[in-house]
């Protein structure tokens, strides 16, 4: 063995087990949570451990004889030498090189492992389909090692295993970053590919600020160390993604013309080159998504659903309704006292609340007479029934208000789900074979707190259950796991853990994560994730470098 | 597998009685001892300050040391055997007990303050039978006889499967016993002979080595005053080892120089913290030729007066020294430099924390997790 950096020790209070042992290193041996060991084993063999606890130990039996060897409280006291002290760590068992699996022997030599050998141990090494998710970084000084992980892109998306979560604190956890460095990477492995079967597109939402209105532009503030990283050790270029088409929202009040966190000239110049669009809802077409507006409104005796139903099979005069306004306009009529035609089970009340939810949302600009596409309008639905391979479509909600946000969002997945489904006139060879639904704020949508009968929530919920056979693989992003739907992450074979807070971390879901790791998850820097997958044999800790995107600081 | 009593009894045609084996250390009930052994002959000034008739603080001393200089010991000597009744064996018309042990001499090395290895440790297995285990006794061939039983021994199955050995068969008195007298106290004290003499060896080792010197001295635990028996030399022919060796007891018989120093105990009891007494010099019956300087030093408040104060001893090397007594700036500095030791203490887990230096402390618990469980070395027989 190398490096040897201390023995196995098993008492009778600690024993080693099958799953864990622990073992003594000198006190100034700076090892981390996550490091790879290696322990030799009976019949020549060598065992594999992660490092999950670091404890220091002395031979003082209380406080008070650390107390009385400074002569009784005397701060100042010098003593000759420190009290005998070592390290213990406990190592979880990743694996033997000879599947043994008996405890790992007392006494036996632990050491450091090379890169070949934390590969093998914690099953990265001849990873089938691999899709760079980042690097890992062990040791130090000059046993440093630094290497690329591999996710086995069929479990994140399919067909073996399907859809991601991440969560973690806004701002410090860089999650968004993280969703676009697997896309990206995504992306690119899917275009050098040739196989016409297995393709993929991407649909995202922009949700705060510019983040993602210029994704196919470079980051010139990039250092070349970060880009050396990407080409060198993670094997990517450093172009921004490609084939990106945005939509922003309609507006009549803004230069561009669109309701948007985005500067004019930028949208006017997309527009320009045909990749931007504003998107409109037209009453005529898109009155079918109506309850998509009642998707955060508790509805427990089914009234507003009535009404939607009342409408939608156009009784009561809503079958000559052809705009938003004649539409409201027509509910007005039902929410007068007295009143003689219509659902008589329907009460005044009901239609009144009815209108009060729809007048406020409808009152956006985006619920429009009618698309002009000379002008590069376009209906949402439209576009992204029409997504092209490798395509990656960029829909911004950042400045409409939370209905509206759910309204749109709500729209597109259900668009991408009948489209799978198979429910719209294109040739199956040319709809992309995965498509990725990038969501942000994952807690406004599938929340436990979201009305159980909310349609975004049922939509979601299918594709999460559903998504991996029919291809619609979800990146969801969230603050607090905990918040989420159990259905909903219970269903994502893969899993990252940013930085979060110690509240979070001693909820259920994590109860299953090594308390040292739950620590670490409260001090984890920007850029740096605690990842869970399929084929993993532990949880690892990984890093990736800074966004190839253009990024804005100010938002 | 053939035992070992049974291999001992067969060979030495004996009869073994496989009586109930214990550790003595483990039953018996602990009687004071004392370091410090009878006869002695003291002379009040053991050192070249002649004015010091009372005592004097080290304090300034020692914080002077321990903000600038190094520490003076870099070496800790402890011995210690455990000894174990095995069986009783019956040669002739009388009854004898074996008596087998196992014994530990560790010398530790401080490089740094964090860091404290063994550099020389010895951990013998020994068994003790009455001399006349050997029937045929002439003169000069016991040694051939135990030597050759050993090897014999040593390459039954039971000690080759655990890769054990035993290093010596040590034969005890078979003389008739006086009131008070034990075969197994013989048996004991030939253990505790080898124990000395690999001690003895030890330091010589060292000596050798050259690590002994002016900057890096060594504490023995306990007395340095060796009797003079079996394998160990005359201390007066090894006493030139000892330049640098420092004996520092914490069991000590407070009136063991009362004969000469009257009021001896109420100034050991009465000495104040960081003070030493007085250097003394004396001499004992056994050893005529070897002179000690011996003081008293408080390394610490405590209830009880003894507690807290160590007997130092040093063996006077040079001619010099036997006739004006040990160096005053040296008794200072050594004092001084076991101040200095006095933290971290071992409370809490040894109940002789206020007397104990704590690297000889660790010297000690590691000749302790050296040894053989009791259960273990008891039933290999």
């Amino acid at each position: 063995m190398t490096k040897i950096i201390g023995k196995v020790a098993a008492t009778e209070k600690n024993p080693t087990t099958i799953d864990e042992f622990y073992f003594w290193t000198n006190k100034q041996r700076i090892l981390n949570p996550f490091d790879v060991v290696k322990v030799e084993h009976i019949e020549n063999s060598i065992s594999y451990g992660i490092v999950e606890e670091i404890s220091h130990i002395t031979d003082s039996a209380s406080y008070l004889s650390n107390f009385i060897s400074s002569d009784f409280g005397d701060v100042s006291t010098q003593p000759n030498m420190h009290r005998i002290g070592m390290n213990f760590v406990k190592a979880k068992v990743l694996g033997n090189d000879k599947s043994i699996y008996t405890p790992v022997l007392d006494g036996s030599k632990v050491g450091l492992a090379n890169q070949t050998e934390v590969l093998q141990a914690l099953g990265l090494k001849d990873i089938k389909n691999p899709l760079i998710c980042g690097y890992m970084e062990m040791y130090r000084d000059e046993d440093k090692i630094s290497l690329p992980v591999h996710f086995n892109s069929q479990f994140l998306i399919g067909p073996e295993g399907a859809h991601l979560n991440i969560s973690g604190i806004s701002g410090l956890a860089a999650k968004t970053s993280y969703t676009m460095f697997l896309m990206k990477a995504i992306q690119e492995q899917y275009l050098q590919k040739s196989d016409s079967n297995d393709s993929v597109a991407f649909v995202m939402f922009n949700v705060k600020g510019r983040d993602l209105l210029a994704i196919d532009e470079p980051n010139t503030n990039l250092k070349e160390e970060e880009k050396k990283r990407y080409t060198e050790m993670l094997g990517l270029t450093t172009e921004p993604f490609q084939n990106v088409k945005y939509h922003y929202p309609y507006s009549d009040q803004s230069k561009a013309k669109t309701y948007s966190y985005g500067q004019c000239n930028d949208i006017e110049a997309q527009i320009d080159v045909n990749k931007a669009f504003k998107y409109k809802y037209v009453f005529e077409d898109d009155k079918l998504n109506l309850d998509l507006l009642f998707s955060n409104i508790e509805d427990s005796t089914g009234t507003m659903e009535s009404i939607i139903n009342f409408i939608i099979t156009e009784q009561g005069g809503f079958g000559e309704v052809t705009s938003w306004s004649q539409f409201i306009a027509k509910v007005g009529e039902f929410t007068r006292p007295g009143r003689t035609t219509g659902d008589r089970e329907i009460s005044v009340m009901s239609w009144r609340k009815f209108k009060r939810v729809i007048t406020k949302a409808l009152n956006n600009a985006i619920f429009s007479q009618r698309v002009i596409p000379e002008s590069n309008e376009e209906r949402l639905r439209d576009s992204i029934v029409n997504i092209q391979k490798n395509e990656v479509h960029v829909v911004d909600i950042a400045r409409l208000d939370q209905d509206t946000q759910a309204f749109v969002f709500g729209d597109v997945i259900r668009a991408i789900y009948e489209l799978k489904l198979g429910q719209e006139e294109r040739e199956e060879k040319e709809i992309p074979s995965k498509i990725v639904i990038f969501i942000d704020e994952l807690n406004k949508y599938a929340s436990n707190d979201v009305p159980k009968n909310s349609p975004i929530l049922k939509q979601i919920l299918d594709i999460s259950e559903r998504g991996r056979s029919l291809g619609i693989i979800l990146f969801s992003v969230e603050q607090f796991k905990s918040a989420i739907h159990d259905r909903v992450k219970g269903n994502c074979a893969s899993h990252a853990f940013g930085r979060t807070n110690a509240i979070e971390i001693s909820k259920a879901d994590y109860r299953f994560v090594p308390t040292v790791y739950k620590n670490m998850m409260t001090r984890l820097d920007p850029g740096e994730y605690i990842i869970e997958h399929p084929v993993f044999r532990s949880l690892l800790n990984i890093k990736f470098p800074k966004p190839l995107y253009k990024q804005f600081p100010n938002g | 597998m053939e035992r070992i009593l049974d291999f001992i009894a067969k060979e030495t045609d004996g009869k073994n009685y496989k009586s109930y084996k214990y550790c003595f250390e483990a039953v018996e009930i602990p009687k004071l001892e004392y370091d410090d052994k009878k006869g002695i002959q003291v002379k009040n000034k053991g050192e070249t300050d002649r004015s010091l008739n009372t005592t004097k603080s080290v304090k300034d001393l020692a914080d002077k040391i321990s903000q600038t200089g190094k520490p003076l010991f870099k070496y800790f000597l402890d011995g210690s055997r455990r000894t174990y009744k095995i069986d009783d064996i019956a040669y002739g018309k009388r009854l004898y007990p074996v008596i087998a042990g196992q014994i530990g001499v560790a010398i530790c090395e401080r490089v740094d303050e964090h860091s404290f290895k063994a550099v020389n440790f010895k951990n013998p297995l020994v068994i003790s039978l009455p001399e006349n285990a050997n029937a045929q006794t002439t003169v000069g061939n016991d040694e051939l006889f135990f030597n050759n039983l050993i090897q014999k021994l040593n390459s039954q199955e039971i000690l080759k499967n655990q890769n054990l050995k035993f290093s010596k068969i040590l034969p005890y008195k078979n003389t008739l016993l006086t009131e008070n007298d034990k075969y197994e106290d013989r048996g004991v004290a030939k253990i505790q002979d080898e124990m000395i003499a690999l001690e003895q060896k030890v330091v010589f080792e060292l000596v050798k080595a050259r690590k002994l010197n002016d900057d890096s001295f060594l504490i023995k635990d306990g007395s340095l005053e060796y009797m003079k028996s079996g394998e160990s030399k005359e201390l007066s022919e090894i006493k030139a080892n000892y330049d640098c060796v420092v004996g520092v007891s914490k069991a000590f018989n407070p009136e063991a120089l009362s004969n000469d120093v009257k009021d001896i105990s109420r100034r050991i009891a009465e000495l104040k913290l960081y003070h030493r007494t007085p250097a003394f010099m004396y001499q004992t019956e056994r050893i005529p030729d070897v002179k000690f300087a011996v003081w008293y030093l408080r390394i610490r408040e405590t209830l009880s007066p003894f507690d807290g104060v160590l007997k130092i001893e040093k063996i006077l090397v040079r001619e010099i020294q036997e006739v004006e007594g040990l160096d005053s700036d040296e008794i200072d500095l050594i004092s001084a430099n076991i101040i200095n030791e006095r933290n971290p203490v071992c409370y809490g887990k040894d109940n002789r924390w206020e007397k104990h230096l704590y690297p000889v402390y660790l010297t000690e618990s590691f000749i302790k997790s050296q040894y053989l469980s009791d259960i273990h070395f008891i039933n290999l027989f």
